[in-house]
């Protein structure tokens, strides 16, 4: 009997004993009719050729474990940003319970969205009546100051209008005339989740900004002197804004963080549960139409925004998830060329030091391999910063990505001498990521949780960085932008880098001559 | 009175109706009516719960249920490991059920295995347009091509496929025929229909009996049969439950032909109408096709609980009382033999946890079944819930369930949040939408859909585990913590 | 002039295309300029402006670059007689996939791409009835201010012509769409223009323009061509110079629609003589046994 009461053994210890190694190997035998051995191990092989590869690429319809989400998941996160503020998502309720699931298990904490719950009748008759009943039940429940609506995508195959449907339900006093309902339509067969961030936050503004869907006056711009800030669908929101607030007042500069989400997905255990935290307030989202400019933090999620608050008359830039040195370098000037703000000593004193852990530690990180996927902008910010490192970003792959980013993305490359052998992948998926780990390996793979399966496969060591992190823990309280996020990415590299040579010197007699103690 | 010292069974009565009026308050007219159905306590003696069940949620509650598409590919479907489970439709479905169910399996993923992959048509505009059939059919020749050794492919519908109409029993077929009758099985699981998992449950099942069971008509079995030959029916093996389940039955001299559907295979699905007895743990999810097994091919099926050891010891009586003596002495022995390291588990964990409360919201078996193990360990439940149970899983909660235990059928975050605020039980066991709710509220929890990521909890070598994290959960020194010693 | 947004709705094969185009067409030659959009997966709003068989659509030319997000203005819209400016959504073959939602697509690409820019009237041209939410987009806010019902005195035209009036009313409460009128296309039945205006009135609403039946219609059209460009002196022209003007004066003039049920239609039709009382006795039986009794 393996089991012991002093020493409970679960899982992971359990079934490697005796008597379950042999249960599992009587029920494949006898009753899974297994493929054979060598059958099983020549399609194993078969399946690293370049061969595979190319029959893998040459897919057109079938998408094997992909690194995006759909929309309404991005819309939840722009939403709760907001003070206050309870996601509205307008269609089948399970899309819902899985948006809450997998920010929670991300962030490990809760998440508070609704849905409409809409059924087979509403799909027939429309979602008017889950629309009208459902804002009445989350204001009445939740006393929200503002609800956020967006929609999945059987909403949008049956054509809900949620500008009517909103209206309908506040003439029938669901919620008072003058509540903010900001929408946005999000189908989840357009984009992918970063789309979804895009659409919600452009709703919001517009919402505030454009004379709440036709019952208040359209909002006159006069320019202050602030500084809009958009962090783009981000799994490091929570140490990001933070640390970018942290820039923004050791520059003096006033600002106005849109969708602040970063005290929502970090609330103390203390006794008390708040479904609301932080979060930008309703009449800072409007005032923030008088901002001098606004930064974009990542171009592919605020595709839409930021020509819309362009045409407002504001200076819009767009980065790209600007992770180190001259990547900060033009984030930080640019905040000061907008704002005439000079960049503070002790911002410049860190900039110094991140280049000092460079100096230390790149002679590890020069002429590696790595392969990076994620969303467009955290690849191509993550590519800058290894070629800055003088290390190779072999492929780069956004599920996500399309033509406009490939083309940045090679150009990126085309910069560096280190980018001479690397390739971009835009709309391509984990699958084909696997092909290429083994066609052309690297020595390190960038990447969310799901990584961990190439890892396996391929042997390629997994770097965690990208979204969701599900396996370990509080890597989202990190920053990894500015010069202190980008130190936080450098440790991350470099600690994989010294814990796979150590994985790899460590046999007795027979590898322990680079098993060094100093490093 | 503070409500929750409430000690008499009248007390915790007046309690109970006193806090469902107040969380009812909080409802627009309309709608507290409507929640009013689904909150009560348990009356000795009654046929079920007083509470209604399976009706549609209310829009903006924040209901904690999910989809059809949930409980197909989710719980039904998704763990059958050497088939390839297409979600159909949209990228996030796929996505947010990806590898997140612990299922356990062995296999080489990617090659003859596919539990933790995400297989997706990642529906674009175009597809919604102008429908996805060919798109579909495009789908399984890249499978037959990239995946040789693929023994099946199931179509797991969202929404839209309902919507648009699509034909995907018509492609399925044609893909079957073109591939020597591969078994490719089109599921109507759309995450509109129904009201919660529950539906994609009985949809699933139904896509067993019509698209795998039919075709083995006639067709002998893969293996000699015997007289002792058992399914394991409605067990996911979350965390490696069904293994820990299985050894037990094999133990007592039983042979297990079939998992349903945790670490199961196509052969084992096809095996199953050859079994002498189909037992079951998940009654709510695989009644279905137990009731229909038994009509078609007279196969008796029995209801089990293997969680605790009250529990497991009563349960292998009855799945023995269906056999000879042979049997009969295998169940005797087997339950001696772990009773030493049941009583072991007790003697350390009992002292910690007695007298301990427990609220419970859980999906289809557990919000009853797990009572046992925790009144082996001296706790009480004290309320209960089901996200998607039906009347007759509240006829079955009366056998477990304590004179006024709070019951609260799918209830939403706010009467949960409200109910555990004002009764402070030791232990709250929900979800992980739920987890971090309480956590913050310092109230102790366990996730009891994923065993928090750990288990088995089922057997004897899982109750040992259980009790070592129910005591991890309320006995963690953090708890103390929460309270700032300066703070008033 | 500011944007004027209009939308010509109607029962299937009732002559909405062609009674559309021929408008548009003489509102050209007054000088507007114009953006058809059409709404139908059949894609034929369009052919008699272009002089083409069919129109390549948003939604095909989208599939076959991947997504809308791959098209530019250029490769979706034509030109055609007076500079009208052409535009097929299109949508699929009857029987799969889902034309509604092709219709969203389709305009919200048309306004991210400024495809309204420049132009005095955008008229949409939209399938027999309002089946679901997509063939709805059209009547959404900030879309048509004002919708054309083309009918006849056929009962199931007007039958159609008071379903589309319940999904004008629908939107009209929360936004702001009106019903313009009726536009009654004479396909010779039974006191016609007598049944047309009453539907009109009942409707709330009024009769714009009665269309007489005249084959030169069908001339034209043999060739691809309006009426207006192919016989520009006839008769029939006028008649839809008439109804153009009238359609250009009546801005701000549309109403709510009171929809009837369908006992009152058939009042409606009983009044005119069209239907005789329903012998209630009668109902459901066949000829055969009514011979009996």
């Amino acid at each position: 009997m393996p089991q012991n009461a002093d020493n409970v053994l679960d899982h992971l210890n359990l079934f490697r004993q005796p008597e379950y190694k042999e249960m599992f190997e009587n029920k494949k035998k006898n009753f899974e009719n297994p493929i054979a051995d060598d059958k099983l191990e020549a399609a194993r092989e078969w399946t690293k050729t370049e061969e595979y590869k190319e029959k893998n690429f040459a897919r057109e319809a079938l998408t094997v474990n992909p690194a995006k989400a759909c929309q309404p998941l991005g819309a939840v996160f722009a939403a709760v940003g907001f003070e206050s503020t309870i996601p509205f998502v307008h269609g089948s309720q399970g899309c819902v319970a899985y948006y809450r699931s997998h920010f929670s298990r991300h962030f490990k904490e809760p998440t508070s969205c609704v849905s409409s719950s809409m059924t087979e009748d509403a799909a027939v008759f429309g979602g008017l009546n889950n629309m009208i009943d459902g804002l009445a039940n989350t204001y009445n429940m939740y006393k929200p100051k503002m609800i956020a609506v967006s929609t999945t995508c059987m909403a949008e195959v049956i054509g809900d209008d949620l500008n009517a449907f909103i209206k309908t339900s506040k003439e029938k006093g669901s919620v008072p005339a003058e509540f903010d309902v900001p929408f946005a339509h999000t189908p989840a067969f357009v984009g992918s989740h970063i789309t979804g961030y895009d659409n919600v936050i452009k709703g919001v503004l517009e919402h505030f900004w454009d004379g709440k869907a036709g019952t208040a006056p359209k909002l006159e711009r006069t320019p202050n002197e602030k500084i809009n800030f958009l962090g783009g669908f981000d799994g490091y929101t929570v140490g990001n804004l933070r640390e970018v607030k942290r820039i923004f007042e050791s520059m003096g500069v006033e600002y106005t963080i849109i969708g602040d989400n970063s005290d929502v997905w970090d609330t103390p255990t203390d006794g008390e549960f708040r479904m609301y935290d932080g979060g930008t307030k309703l009449e800072d989202v409007a005032e923030a139409l008088n901002a001098k400019a606004t930064i974009s933090m990542q171009e592919f999620c605020t595709e839409k925004t930021l020509p819309y608050i362009a045409t407002k008359g504001q200076e819009v830039v767009a980065l790209n998830h600007p992770v180190g040195i001259a990547a900060t370098d033009r984030f930080l000037m640019e905040i000061s060329r907008i704002t005439g703000k000079p960049i503070s000593a002790e911002l410049t004193k860190e900039r110094g030091r991140l280049v000092d852990a460079i100096a230390d530690s790149s002679a590890h990180i020069h002429g590696k391999k790595f392969a990076i996927y994620g969303d467009p902008d955290l690849c191509y910010g993550l590519a800058a910063f290894l070629l800055e490192l003088g290390a190779e970003p072999v492929h780069i792959l956004a599920t996500n990505g399309g033509k406009a980013w490939a083309e940045k993305v090679q150009k990126l490359l085309d910069s560096s001498p280190f980018g001479t052998n690397c390739h971009v992948y835009a709309g391509k998926d984990l699958w084909h990521m696997r092909s290429l780990l083994f066609t052309e390996p690297v020595d390190y793979l960038i990447g969310n949780t799901y990584g961990k399966y190439l890892d396996r496969d391929t042997g390629t060591p997994l770097i965690r960085i990208g979204f969701p992190i599900f396996d370990r823990h509080h890597k989202h309280r990190y920053p990894v932008w500015g010069y202190q996020g980008s130190m936080n990415v450098l440790v991350w590299i470099l600690d994989a880098i010294f814990e796979d040579i150590d994985r790899n010197t460590n046999v007795v007699a027979k590898s322990d001559y680079s098993f060094d103690i100093i490093r | 009175m503070s409500v929750a010292q409430a000690e008499s069974i009248e007390d915790i009565k007046a309690r109970n109706k006193e806090l469902i009026q107040e969380v009812l308050k909080v409802y627009p007219e309309k709608t507290a009516k409507r929640r009013a159905k689904h909150l009560g306590t348990f009356e000795d003696g009654k046929p079920d719960c007083g509470v209604k069940s399976n009706i549609k949620s209310i829009p903006g509650v924040m209901t904690i249920r999910g989809c059809a598409y949930a409980g197909s590919k989710g719980v039904v479907w998704g763990p059958i490991k050497d088939m390839i489970h297409i979600s159909h439709g949209p990228v996030g479905c796929g996505q947010y059920s990806w590898a997140s169910r612990r299922n356990y399996y062995i296999g080489t993923t990617g090659i003859d295995t596919f539990g933790t992959m995400q297989f997706t048509s990642d529906f674009q505009e175009k597809d919604i347009v102008f429908g996805g059939d060919k798109k579909l059919a495009k789908i399984m020749d890249e499978i037959e091509v990239l995946f040789p050794l693929n023994k099946g492919i199931t179509v797991q519908s969202e929404c839209p496929i309902g919507l648009i109409g699509d034909d995907i029993e018509a492609v399925s077929k044609a893909k079957s025929k073109e591939y020597g009758g591969k078994t490719i099985v089109p599921v109507r699981c759309e995450g509109f229909r129904g009201v919660s998992q529950s539906l994609g449950h009985h949809i699933a099942n139904d896509a067993v009996r019509d698209w795998v069971f039919d075709k083995q008509e006639g067709k002998p079995a893969r293996f000699e049969q015997t007289a002792y030959d058992v399914a394991i029916i409605g067990d996911y093996n979350i965390g490696g439950d069904a293994w820990s389940s299985r050894i037990l039955l094999e133990e007592m001299g039983l042979r297990v032909v079939a998992q349903w559907s945790g670490d199961g295979t196509i052969a084992e699905l096809e095996a199953t109408p050859k079994a002498k007895l189909n037992v079951l743990h998940c009654y709510r999810s695989m009644n279905y096709i137990s009731r229909h097994m038994e009509e078609k091919y007279g196969i008796p099926w029995c209801e089990y609980n293997f969680f605790g050891p009250s529990k497991i010891e009563e349960s292998l009586r009855k799945i023995a009382s269906h056999f000879d003596d042979k049997i009969k002495e295998g169940a005797e022995r087997v339950i001696a033999k772990y009773r030493p390291l049941m009583d072991a588990v007790i003697a350390k964990y009992r002292p910690r946890l007695e007298g301990k409360k427990v609220m419970l919201f859980v999906g289809g078996l557990r919000p009853r079944h797990v009572i046992g193990a925790y009144e082996d360990l001296g706790m009480e439940v004290i309320g209960t819930g089901y996200e998607f149970g039906h009347n007759d899983d509240y006829q079955r909660t009366t056998h477990y369930v304590k004179d006024g235990t709070l019951i609260y059928d799918d209830v939403t975050g706010y009467e949960f949040e409200k109910f555990v605020e004002k009764i402070q039980p030791d232990l709250v066991g929900s979800g992980i939408k739920e987890k971090y709710v309480f956590q913050k509220m310092g109230v102790p929890f366990r996730q009891m859909h994923s065993w928090d990521y750990s288990g088995p909890y089922h057997g004897y070598d899982g109750f040992a585990i259980f009790a070592r994290d129910m005591d991890m959960a309320i006995n963690s020194p953090v708890w103390k913590m929460a309270k700032a010693p300066w703070a008033a | 002039m500011s944007l004027r947004q209009i939308a010509f709705y109607g029962k299937g094969g009732i002559g909405k295309s062609t009674t559309s185009q021929n408008t548009l067409a003489a509102l050209a030659e007054m000088g507007k300029k114009i953006l058809i959009v059409g709404c139908d997966p059949k894609a034929d709003s369009t052919r008699l402006i272009l002089h083409a068989k069919a129109q390549d659509t948003i939604l095909s030319l989208a599939a076959e670059a991947g997504s809308v997000e791959d098209l530019e203005l250029e490769d979706v819209m034509k030109v055609g007689y007076k500079d009208i400016r052409c535009v097929e959504s299109g949508g699929p073959e009857p029987g799969v996939g889902c034309a509604g939602r092709g219709v969203i697509t389709s305009i919200n690409f048309l306004e991210e791409n400024g495809a309204y820019d420049g132009v005095d009237y955008v008229s949409y041209d939209v399938l027999g009835d309002v089946v679901c939410g997509g063939f709805a987009m059209p009547i959404r806010e900030n879309k048509a201010q004002e919708i054309y019902i083309v009918m006849s005195g056929e009962m199931m035209a007007m039958y159609a012509a008071n379903n589309i009036s319940k999904g004008i009313l629908k939107y009209a409460n929360s936004g702001g769409v009106r019903l313009g009128g009726l536009v009654c296309n004479e396909r010779q039945t039974d006191k016609e223009l007598e049944l047309a205006e009453s539907l009109a009135v009942k409707l709330g609403s009024k009769l714009v323009y009665f269309v007489p039946r005249d084959n030169i219609v069908q001339h034209a059209e043999l060739r691809r061509m309006t009426c207006i460009e192919y016989a520009p002196d006839s008769a029939q022209s006028n008649h839809y110079r008439e109804l153009a003007k009238r359609v250009d004066a009546n801005a701000g003039n549309g109403t709510i629609p009171s929809p009837i049920t369908m006992d009152e239609l058939e009042d409606l039709l009983m009044e005119h003589g069209i239907m005789k009382a329903i012998d209630e006795s009668q109902v459901g039986k066949s000829a055969a046994e009514l011979n009996v009794a």
